[in-house]
């Protein structure tokens, strides 16, 4: 009571700058609900806005409500999307968000977007709408070409960051590079890496020669050792580097020119790219290694057997490491002897085609927990892995905040005992109290699930594949994940009792994905009806199918508002694909034909 | 261990007593089934043990490692377990997949988790470099520019069979089987060998489909049509257009059940289909 009086005699100004210390969303949107007086205070005052699902709140209500905006980020398609689950043409489209933008928060800076649709024309609607833009991060976007680039680049006044992650972008010519103008000299970060085509090489050495600030430059393939030397000459302050195409010759001046430069470089922290990497390159790397913090290789399959392990011994102060499996067991024994400090390792498949000579197993991994206690993130994946080496692990590693395990053949037992897996898993949950992100594979039961759901209460997000036996599995999770916020499941027998047995939770995630489960038209019908706060939506990629029904005067469609209702009397039937999320937006109007909204 | 597993198996078949005969009742199913497994005669409400989802055996169609998924059907005994791994199954041919790794889990749609960029690209990198998952090249010094633009060559040669393809991958769905896979199509040549391949990969001993014989995808009289979505939209007939072409347009595969031709007109949009939509 006392408190709350106090609060209401602070002037406004106070109150903000009180705010001004919550930099954490959550917690600002949790002072937001306090009352009114606090909703108009911060919603005025915020910054920095966050959206997980850009269809869980309608671009202009966004806009509206936070007219100082700086920065937004928002995450588009499901995160399967990733694995091409989604259709193409799903949306996640940016333009209408940019257009909201452009009408009410004029001081936008910064936007980053993760699985995002955007059209050149957004991005050039983008650079001219806002006068202060420094920042544009994409990643896992598409939809947009180098054309795009070259307006961003030659519109933005005072740009600072330009990062794009692993997005397909459409390559019409290497013109872009050239659109920075002259007296664009405020480049702190540029990240190309991900653009297929060629680049103006004059170009890019003019860009780097003008900008003093880069710190963060990573080049795509196409940039030869040559050129890389130049730069590297040019930025001797750089701290985060992705190396274009490392092939070069051991009597070249280029290659030679490379080794003087990262000498130079002292404040060089993490390093990628590695594209084509010949033994020789890897030498010019090796005197910088030792104060490395991130090392990503996980685009070089030339780096493998002992190339590899040369270069990692060196890196003893490695936080991060990415690789391919092709370094094998051999070469992760050498990581967890030399990277104490490891805490985050991701081993992606080589060879996605066979199963390769030198590839990843249990043993692996077991070395690295033994060799690396501090590591608390993991995406391995493996051919097999056995109960006792996973729990040999959790016992060695109790810290893991992310645990991703992908056994590559799917319901794999473990082949020492040919039991399931759920006693490995289950004792990952055991033990690590603060796992937020888990991702389990192989040959799994619904015990696993019974583990997670008693022992996970800190985990958010989940992902299932080929696992559980009946719906008890999925209901566990729901009953128990109290901070659940993602669950994603494809090829799991759940049906309507596990989808419906707790309807209410799923007011309190952002979204839900089953595909190829066992859910029916009926089940989903049942929990659109009972949930109006959530988007119910089914996925019907092969609509051919659908048109068939039409023609057989199966189906009887009924269109309402761009949302469309299926009534045809079969609701047993299976649903492919169903995406469920929690909105304030209402029903999607852009969904295309084949998104179905109940 | 072959034992073990089989019993495992069995474990799950005992299950749904009802199986096999439920089998030959979802032949007739349409649209949006989960196919294969679903028992309409049962409660569908009850999920447990009725219903049967997919196991290990639906992952191992017979003779997997055929001309499909590039290179490898010298996936051989290596990689953990070897030959105990191949899911014998109650109802599967013998020997035909029996001691490789199979490949079949990279023909599903969207697995292995790997995200799309890192998938195309790797596979352009290993398309390049065919010996990379062999060890050693440490001492191979790369001569400079004349290697360089022999891999300039190579690559374009690869992309003018990828034509204007991003990836080599096109989804493939057969009416009644609720597995989606994919298939590379740079590994293949020619009408006959995407034949070949996708009746190896939808084949199942275990489903009543005597009909399934060499060439069913293309003769006029097979129950089956092979179908493909092209870059319009369109859903065409696979076999009118050179082959080359073909791979340029492809969007994805269907294997049609029904001598239906509802769908097969020529030309036929996704247009029509939203007009119908709305009525």
């Amino acid at each position: 009571m006392k408190v709350q009086s106090a609060m209401f005699y602070f002037p406004e100004e106070v109150i903000e700058h009180i705010f001004s210390f919550l930099t954490h969303h959550p917690d600002r949107n949790t002072v937001s609900t306090v009352c009114k007086a606090w909703y108009k205070i911060e919603r005025l005052s915020r910054c920095e806005v966050f959206v997980g699902n850009c269809y869980a709140i309608r671009p202009d209500r966004a806009a509206a409500r936070f007219p100082g905006l700086r920065s937004l980020t928002l995450k588009g398609k499901p995160h399967f999307a990733d694995f091409d689950l989604v259709p193409p043409d799903w949306g996640g489209l940016a333009g209408p968000w940019i257009e909201a933008m452009a009408r009410s928060c004029p001081n936008l800076e910064e936007l980053r977007m993760k699985r995002m649709v955007v059209s050149d024309e957004s991005l050039e609607l983008l650079v001219h709408a806002f006068p202060n833009f420094k920042a544009l991060v994409l990643v896992s976007c598409e939809g947009f070409s180098t054309d795009g680039l070259a307006a961003v680049a030659r519109s933005c006044k005072s740009l600072r960051e330009l990062d794009l992650q692993e997005n397909e972008i459409e390559d019409r010519g290497p013109r872009w590079l050239n659109s920075f103008p002259d007296m664009c000299t405020s480049l702190v970060s540029l990240n190309f890496a991900c653009l297929k085509g060629e680049v103006n090489l004059k170009s890019l050495e003019r860009l780097v020669c003008r900008s003093p600030n880069l710190k963060c430059l990573r080049l795509n393939r196409a940039v030869p050792v040559e050129t890389l030397a130049k730069i590297m000459n040019q930025c001797p302050n750089l701290e985060d580097l992705g190396t274009g195409s490392l092939l070069a010759d051991q009597f070249s001046e280029a290659y030679v020119s490379l080794i003087s430069a990262l000498q130079k470089c002292k404040k060089l922290r993490s390093l990628s790219g590695f594209w084509d990497a010949s033994p020789l390159c890897l030498l010019a790397v090796y005197p910088i290694c030792a104060n490395l913090t991130g090392l990503n290789l996980s685009y070089a399959p030339t780096v493998q057997g002992q190339d590899f392990i040369n270069l990692i011994q060196h890196c003893v102060k490695l936080l991060r490491l990415w690789v391919l499996d092709s370094v094998g067991d051999k070469g992760l024994a050498v990581v967890a002897s030399a990277c104490k400090e490891l805490q985050e390792l991701r081993v992606f498949p080589s060879d996605l085609f066979a199963a390769g000579p030198a590839t990843v197993t249990e043993e692996g991994l077991v070395a690295i927990s033994t060799g690396c206690p501090k590591l608390n993130s993991l995406l391995y994946f493996c051919h097999s892995m056995t109960n006792s080496a996973l729990i040999t692990v959790s016992k060695n590693c109790p810290n893991f905040t992310r645990f991703r395990l992908c056994i590559l053949e799917p319901r794999k037992p473990d082949p020492a005992t040919n039991e399931p897996l759920d006693e490995g898993f289950g004792a990952v949950v055991k033990t690590c109290k603060n796992l937020r992100r888990f991702s389990i594979s192989g040959l799994l039961t619904d015990q696993v699930f019974y583990y997670i759901g008693k022992y996970a209460k800190a985990l958010e997000m989940l992902s299932i594949a080929f696992a559980g036996d009946t719906d008890q599995g999925m209901t566990y999770v729901l009953n128990g994940c109290k901070n659940l916020r993602k669950l994603e499941i494809r090829d799991c027998p759940f049906g309507d009792g596990a989808l419906l047995a707790d309807v209410t939770k799923y007011e309190t995630m952002r979204s839900l994905w089953m595909s190829s489960c066992d859910i029916s038209l009926r089940g989903c019908k049942a929990l659109a009806t009972k949930m109006p706060s959530l988007n119910v939506e089914i996925i019907n990629e092969w609509e051919a199918e659908m048109e068939e029904n039409l023609n057989n005067g199966v189906a009887e469609v009924i269109s309402n508002n761009n949302n469309k209702h299926i009534n045809n009397g079969n609701d047993e039937r299976k649903v492919e694909k169903l995406y469920v999320y929690r909105t304030v937006g209402g029903p999607r109007t852009d969904a295309p034909d084949f998104v179905w909204t109940l | 261990m072959e034992e073990v597993e089989e019993n495992q198996e069995m474990k799950k078949v005992q299950q749904n007593p009802s199986s096999s005969e439920e089998e030959e009742e979802e032949e007739l199913e349409l649209g949006l089934s989960l196919g294969a497994k679903k028992f309409t005669s049962c409660n569908a409400t009850s999920s447990k043990p009725t219903c049967r989802i997919l196991t290990a055996k639906d992952f191992h169609p017979a003779g997997v490692g055929g001309p499909t998924s590039s290179a490898s059907s010298s996936s051989s005994s290596v990689g953990s377990g070897g030959g105990k791994r191949a899911k014998p199954g109650p109802a599967s041919p013998d020997g035909a997949g029996g001691s490789s790794q199979p490949p079949s889990s990279q023909m599903v749609v969207g697995w292995p988790p790997v995200k799309q960029f890192r998938m195309n690209s790797l596979f352009n990198l290993s398309r390049e470099h065919p010996d990379q998952n062999s060890t050693k090249n440490s001492n191979a010094t790369p001569a400079p520019n004349g290697e360089k633009t022999k891999e300039k060559e190579h690559i374009k040669e690869e992309e003018k069979k990828l034509g204007s393809r991003t990836t080599p991958f096109v989804k493939v769905k057969m009416d009644g089987d609720p597995i989606g896979r994919k298939i590379d199509l740079c590994a293949l040549a020619s009408y006959n060998a995407l034949a070949s391949a996708l009746e190896l990969m939808f084949q199942n001993p275990g489903l009543v489909s005597s009909s399934i014989t060499k060439l069913k995808l293309l003769e006029e009289s097979s129950e089956y049509k092979l179908t493909y979505e092209d870059k319009e939209g369109d859903w065409m007939l696979v076999g009118d257009v050179p082959w080359r072409m073909f791979v340029d347009t492809v969007k994805r595969l269907r294997i049609m059940r029904h001598c239906d031709d509802h769908a097969l007109k020529p030309k036929f949009c996704s247009s029509n289909l939203s007009n119908k939509l709305l009525r």
